[in-house]
């Protein structure tokens, strides 16, 4: 039995044709293969939830699916969140202006979380937002960043995100 | 934490999976959600030569309402049951059940079938299926089979299955008119496998039980059916003052039939106090949303 | 200075957005696992299945075999080769304990490394690992320190008897007389389990070998490169120039990669020998068993008040399980000194008396994890008073008013003989308190028990001495004793300014702070000024990140040179503008006249340094580049007072968080919202513990918590929303500052572990086992069972 299958797959927006082997999982995939590197790994085991990308069009743990498996899916990583223009995602703005990442690492799971909710629930309470992200651990936050970051999307109070290269100029963060 | 090699197929008929299946015999394992199976890859604690992924196969992405019944295929997942409101009202339990499995990403490749395959003693499925009185529909190079769930689980993460057959389906009986039901679940964080949990249906006719369902999950072997508090709650008068005695006894006849096991998250003690609690307030959301106050 | 991001025209104190954040909200980041090299090995170890036992032989010949394996080194590869890790934990008595980087004749704990396993991808090391075959004898086990310590116990390190790593006895102060005049002496046994930093990104190296102009380089996810440089030269027998340490983006740190372990020097081995680039990333089944852990104390602690509840003296015996080896730098002592040492905290203690010892079990090594022994310390201490209280019928708070070192009195020297100074534990305490409503919470608690419910209020007061300087130990005897870290600052061609630290990053935004600072301290524009923090070959000398210095350190270094260069700069300012230097002000990055009738961009005038110095006197044109040693001498003290209020589920024992209210005094803040984010995620570690966190092994010594389905730290739900104040005051460092990354979690133990105790008090029931699992509340309950 060959140890190497050919995919075909979208990430991104863009279309690869690859071959690899049939025990490489999605995360690995897009991470070695694909260069990219956004998508974190933390546990393997599906718990951390730092892998977390959109698999047709629904979350899903990259560490707990097979490369071969995302043959013909269209995947979107934190890379993708990205407009066509570079412009941030409202929500990765968002996470930016309210300080909602402290080591980085939980980041790209948190997003790709927070983004579905809304969708699913554009107007969640406090407690819901901590329900759809109670799969996504943080060790350095202590999560309020992150909850207000996502509220903040939800009641449309994030800035208009900045430019590309003028990426020093930022609106003033929120303050008590 | 990379999985050993194995080969892999990808069937695109059932047919075809089973015949591999069927070849692979011990050696061979279901890839369906993978939301189980992969941890275990992963972590080589399992390291089959065989990975059947059924992800191809189109005929087992059923959702079928009937009047008496609902089938759910193998590549059902938790999130597809959660976003329907038909299952949401004909099967209340099984909906509220299937909220407290994980967290999202993994309802959304996790499989109903998968998580009843598995039988995971803390999971939460097993136990709705005995409750709702379901069916297992079963397939192998042999043949079909259907076995009722309490057939079906066989103790801790072991099944009626043989080397070969795969879950492709269940069937959930429509519950009667008047039922109500709860699932109440105890764990340590919410969508960590539960420690203890209990999935009850009360079908309530003037201020009488007429039928109880009771099952315990969580204890280390496997669904465990309460039979005992189901028969004192049986045709047995449940108004509000009633009902509280009848649950606290039923809770007391669990806490002292069931057995359960010691892991690094309980003591067997505390589970069977848990087993007692929980069941309690399960019946008391099932007597309530039977109408019975 | 103006910029719409300030907070009163200055970058010290706003919540300036940082740009270092950037890169890894996009999907940027390069961690440690992100790094490639051409033709990069990857490598596998094989680690112990058997907590103590003989070694008598290693067959790699399969593994070898295997398709894609390059080699296989086994320990006695490394004999004679390579220095093992001796840590003395230091001058008081105790053991030295020697550990080869793969185990040669013996393995004392499940998950040390006995073979380190080379091949073309990881998963084929893996699969070469399983091929392996060792040949063991196992010996008796120790998982239980006090048994560990008796005579009869099996030995795990012949040179320790009893199994002592560490062992003090210490008193300052009358302390018998004072438990003879107390007017009431209570004693409490506390049992604090087993956790790990749980870094969502686990540990990792990638190895080079020539990479650019350096013999070896060394990506390592760690938080003291200068350190890791220093061991490496000398392990190695390389020289310490030929050396280069880079940290990339690092996913937590926490203490926990703080440490030298033998994994990452065994790459750099590996890649010296094999002239190749090697890379090796822990998993996480690997950092369950191979990372530090922390904690894991027995606690005894007897106090002795008068009548008015002030302590008179503070007893404790203090028995650390501290793992099989003193760990390489921090060593075994740190736990058990600080648990002992520090236990006093904000209170006045005038007499104090400890016993304190670490005993080598066949487990994990132990090592520092934010604030080391300290929220454990505190928690024993504050439950201990709380119970004072209770005999006594004070309030708690008013209990802890009468103990707390009052403004008044400092600077104070405890009998710990630290000296507290500058820091604000009553008025912490008061507007935490006030805050928080304390007499309603307590009326709503007397409502709550009269309705069956239990509900819990607990207080905790805490000090933390941040910023180190050379004067004040770490740990006493430790390999390391740091105090004096140095940047450089530099005016690049085009007038901007480059700082450069070797003060890495895991989060805590240092070179946002560092930025801030010398914005305000040059008239520099912020987006004028970049800063590297993570790379020997671009930082002068630094010890790291690690016991919350960063903010005083990396402050206080810019502040110096800042002094030093803003004088070169107006010197060279005054004599291109023919004006007194006095007259002379730096704002937005052009030095001009207060009147502004005359300006010198910054950038003009570096332009003139770099390319038209035959025209500058050479005395005014020394070159803009200034580096700066410094050293506060003493610590700076943080302190804070957190208010837990819990809510007991009496039929399953979960105990849920309802309110929480914090006030801390943290001292100048540099960045309010960083601050705050340090905070709360102490706070949530800290619940963690006193909640969830516990790493468990059966008497064999094989661990039980091997998974996060098992090691269960807190998601979004188990941590409340935090109402957060300051009662700040400046510390005697430069620029006021004081650390804060270590706090939080010693007032959030505090606060919780009182608050379950506080509930369970109400109905005749007692807990002093953490964490606090739902069993161990129905226990002290009283509705289950206990053990004897």
């Amino acid at each position: 039995m060959a140890r190497e299958q050919p995919i075909r797959l979208t990430v991104n927006g863009r279309v690869y044709e690859r071959t690899v082997p049939v025990r490489l999982s999605l995360a690995d995939f897009l991470r070695e293969h694909l260069h990219l590197t956004g998508t974190h790994l933390g546990c393997e085991h599906g718990v951390c939830g730092a892998c977390t990308i959109s698999m047709n069009g629904r979350s899903a743990r990259s560490c707990l699916t097979l490369a071969v498996q995302a043959d013909g899916a269209n995947i979107v990583t934190i890379e993708g969140l990205r407009a066509a223009d570079g412009t941030r995602h409202p929500m990765q703005q968002a996470f930016l202006d309210n300080f909602g990442l402290q080591c980085g690492y939980c980041t790209p799971g948190m997003l790709i979380t927070a983004i579905e909710l809304l969708r699913e629930n554009p107007n969640p309470s406090e407690q819901d937002v901590r329900e759809a992200l109670s799969g996504n651990i943080c060790r350095c936050t202590g999560y309020q960043a992150i909850i207000d970051s996502v509220l903040a999307v939800a009641r449309n109070e994030t800035a208009p995100p900045g430019e590309i290269g003028g990426s020093r100029d930022r609106q003033p963060a929120r303050r008590p | 934490m990379k999985p050993a090699w194995f080969d892999y197929h990808a069937p695109r008929n059932l047919d075809e999976a089973l015949r591999i299946l069927g070849d692979a015999g011990r050696d061979g394992r279901v890839l369906a959600g993978g939301q189980s199976l992969m941890p275990m890859l992963n972590c080589r604690l399992l390291n089959p030569d065989i990975l059947v992924d059924i992800n191809r196969i189109e005929a087992l992405n059923r959702l079928d309402f009937a009047e008496d019944s609902l089938t759910v295929g193998a590549l059902v997942r938790h999130a597809d049951l959660l976003h329907d409101d038909r299952l949401r009202n004909g099967w209340p339990l099984l909906f509220e059940a299937t909220k407290q499995v994980a967290h999202p990403a993994i309802r959304n490749r996790g499989t109903v079938c998968g998580s009843v395959a598995h039988n995971d003693p803390a999971a939460e499925h097993p136990g709705v299926l005995v409750t709702l009185d379901g069916t297992v529909a079963i397939a192998g190079a042999a043949g079909r089979r259907e076995l009722r769930a309490e057939q079906f689980f066989t103790g801790i993460l072991s099944t009626a299955l043989q080397p070969g057959e795969m879950v492709v389906a269940l069937r959930y009986p429509r519950p009667p008119a008047g039922t109500g039901a709860g699932f109440v679940e105890f764990a340590r964080r919410l969508g960590d496998f539960a420690i203890a949990g209990a999935a009850a249906m009360l079908t309530m006719r003037d201020g009488v039980c007429e039928r109880a369902r009771l099952t315990i999950v969580g204890m280390g072997e496997g669904p465990f059916r309460a039979r005992a508090a189901e028969e004192i709650l049986t045709a047995r008068r449940l108004g509000p003052r009633e009902c509280q005695d009848a649950f606290a006894e039923a809770a007391a006849k669990i806490t002292a039939a069931v057995e359960s096991t010691d892991d690094v998250h309980a003591s067997a003690s505390y589970r069977r106090h848990l087993a007692g609690v929980v069941a309690k307030r399960a019946l008391e959301l099932a007597h309530m949303r039977a109408g019975g106050n | 200075m103006s910029d719409a991001r300030f907070v009163n025209q200055r970058a010290v104190g706003s919540p300036v957005v940082p740009d270092e954040a950037v890169p890894l909200v996009e999907g940027d980041g390069r961690f440690l696992n992100d790094i490639r090299l051409p033709g990069m090995y990857h490598v596998a170890f094989l680690r112990s299945q058997h907590a103590h036992a003989r070694i008598r032989a290693v067959d790699t010949a399969k593994a070898r075999a295997l398709p894609g394996v390059i080699t296989v080194l086994t320990g006695k590869d490394l004999l004679g080769k390579v220095e093992p890790f001796r840590s003395t934990p230091n001058r008081f008595s105790g053991g030295e304990s020697i550990q080869h980087w793969l185990a040669v004749d013996k393995v004392r704990f499940c998950g040390e490394a006995i073979c380190a396993v080379v091949a073309e991808d990881r998963a084929t090391a893996e699969d070469a690992a399983e091929l392996i075959e060792v040949d063991y004898r196992p010996l008796p086990v120790v998982t239980d320190p006090r048994l560990g310590e008796r005579e009869s116990a099996p030995l795990i390190h012949e040179s320790c008897p009893n199994n002592y790593l560490i062992k003090r006895e210490h008193q300052r102060g009358n302390v018998d007389e004072a438990f003879r005049k107390a007017h009431l002496v209570v004693k409490r046994k506390f049992r604090i389990g087993r956790k790990q930093a749980l870094c969502l990104e686990s540990r990792g190296c990638v190895a080079g070998y020539r990479e650019s102009s350096f013999g070896l380089t060394v990506w390592i996810s760690h938080q003291l490169p200068y350190v890791v440089r220093h061991y490496l030269a000398s392990h190695l027998r390389m020289p310490e120039n030929d050396i280069r340490v880079v940290v990339p983006h690092t996913g937590g740190g926490f203490g926990q990669k703080a440490s030298i372990y033998p994994e990452e020097f065994v790459c750099a081995y590996l890649a010296l020998t094999l002239r190749r680039a090697v890379k090796w990333v822990e998993d996480r089944l690997e950092n369950m068993v191979a990372s530090t852990h922390a904690r894991d104390q027995h606690i005894e602690v007897e106090v002795a008040v008068d009548r008015q509840g002030r302590i008179l003296a503070l007893s404790s015996d203090v028995c650390v399980d501290v793992g099989a080896y003193s760990t390489y730098l921090w060593s075994a002592g740190m736990e058990p000194l600080q648990t002992a040492g520090l236990m006093p905290g904000p209170y006045r203690v005038p007499a104090m008396r400890y016993r304190t010892r670490g005993v080598a079990t066949n487990k994990t090594p132990v090592g520092p994890y934010r604030a080391v022994g300290r929220p454990s310390a505190s928690a024993s201490l504050e439950m201990l008073l709380d119970e004072v209280a209770r005999r006594l019928e004070l309030d708690p708070v008013e209990l802890r008013q009468r103990n707390l070192i009052p403004l008044e009195a400092m600077p104070y020297r405890n009998a710990n003989n630290l000296v507290h100074d500058n820091v604000n534990y009553l008025p912490c305490l008061k507007l935490s308190t006030a805050k928080a409503g304390y007499q309603r919470l307590r009326a709503e608690q007397r409502e709550a028990s009269a309705n069956g419910k239990l509900r819990g209020i607990g207080v905790a007061c805490f000090a933390e001495l941040t910023g180190l300087g050379t004067s004040t130990a770490v740990g006493p005897g430790t390999l390391l004793q740091p105090g004096r870290d140095a940047v450089t600052l530099r005016l690049e061609t085009t007038g901007v300014l480059s700082i450069a630290a070797a003060l890495p990053s895991q989060g805590q935004r240092i070179m946002t702070a560092m930025r801030q600072v010398a914005c305000d301290e040059l008239g520099i524009s912020l987006d004028d000024i970049t800063c590297v923090i993570n790379d020997t070959a671009m930082a002068p000398y630094g010890f790291g990140t690690f016991a919350s210095r960063t903010a005083v350190f990396g402050s206080g270094a810019v502040i110096q040179a800042a002094k030093e260069l803003r004088r070169r700069m107006l010197a060279l300012g005054a004599h291109l503008l023919q004006v007194p230097a006095a007259e002379l002000t730096i704002v937005n990055s052009v030095i001009q006249t207060i009147d502004r009738s005359k300006t010198l961009p910054i950038r003009e005038m570096a332009e003139k340094s770099y390319f038209s110095a035959k025209n500058i006197p050479p005395e005014l044109n020394p070159g803009f580049e200034v580096t700066s040693f410094y050293d506060p001498k003493l610590g700076s003290f943080a302190g804070g007072a957190h208010i837990a209020v819990v809510d007991v589920d009496a039929q399953t024992g979960e105990v849920k968080i309802v309110r929480y209210v914090a006030a801390e005094d943290v001292g100048t803040i540099i960045n309010p919202a960083v601050v705050e984010g340090q905070i709360i995620g102490g706070i949530a570690q800290g619940i963690g513990e006193a909640l969830l966190e516990e790493l468990v092994y059966d008497e064999t010594g094989q661990p039980r918590t091997i998974t996060l389905a098992d090691y269960l730290v807190p998601s979004a739900l188990e941590i409340p929303r935090i109402e957060l104040h300051h009662a700040n005051t400046p510390s005697a460092a430069l620029g006021g500052f004081k650390g804060c990354g270590e706090g939080s979690i010693i007032g959030a133990l505090g606060a919780v572990a009182c608050a379950v105790a506080d509930a369970l008090s109400r109905h005749g029931g007692d807990i002093h086992e953490f964490p606090a699992t739902p069993e161990r509340v129905l226990k002290g309950l009283g509705v289950l069972p206990s053990e004897a």
